[in-house]
């Protein structure tokens, strides 16, 4: 179920940037969290309980930890450097099917690839430390019965 | 914490995945208490123990000054 919603996601990701819909993109990855949510309801077994809510808690206030200082102090870099920028020019907005970028929104879109970046390494982080504390909590221990 | 669940369960039996399916928890969970690698809720505690019909005490034992992985 998770590999068809992320085939799908990048296929509506593909056809978002090559016809510029970013709104289709985000709509489209909402629906998709949710789907996974439902379908992750309807298992009746018991594939999570108190210790792995306990990992999953554990590894994403580390997480949340690490990331703020990350993101607020590149955040604060990048408000400061677009407090020099000069007004948005509305005319870029309205000939944007030139695909000409004015160099001052350059450090715009750095800014966003940067943030995308950012998320990254919050997926990374947060992966890392959901290993680190589902070891500490013995999930790959193995016993003789 | 110690807890005597292997005692009980080898008394009665069960494997960790019955005793897991009994409470409501995964194998992995039963495995880890079992080894101290992780402290159980109360509430947890308290299923496991009225399970095997016993004192939470008889299967679990508090140690003074032992830091248990759970803290930090």
């Amino acid at each position: 179920m998770i590999g068809v919603v992320a085939l799908v996601l990048l296929a509506i990701f593909g056809y978002s940037v090559e016809n510029f819909t970013p709104v289709l993109f985000m709509i489209a990855f909402v629906i998709g969290v949710i789907l996974l949510y439902l379908a992750y309801r309807r298992v009746d077994d018991f594939i999570e309980d108190e210790r792995s809510t306990r990992i999953t808690e554990k590894a994403a206030m580390r997480t949340l930890q690490v990331f703020w200082v990350c993101f607020c102090a590149f955040s604060i870099m990048a408000v400061m450097n677009l407090l020099y920028m000069p007004r948005f020019s509305r005319e870029f907005w309205l000939n944007r099917e030139n695909d000409i970028v004015p160099p001052e929104l350059m450090s715009l879109k750095i800014i966003g690839y940067i943030q995308l970046a950012l998320l990254c390494l919050m997926i990374f982080l947060y992966v890392g430390f959901r290993i680190y504390y589902a070891r500490k909590y013995g999930d790959w221990e193995t016993d003789e019965e | 914490m110690k807890n005597k669940i292997k005692v009980y369960r080898a008394m009665q039996d069960l494997t960790q995945e019955d005793l897991a399916r009994a409470i409501g928890v995964t194998r992995q969970t039963i495995l880890a208490i079992e080894k101290g690698k992780y402290v159980p809720s109360l509430d947890l505690a308290f299923r496991i123990s009225r399970y095997f019909k016993v004192n939470i005490e008889e299967v679990f034992t508090y140690e003074e000054g032992v830091r248990t992985v759970d803290i930090d």
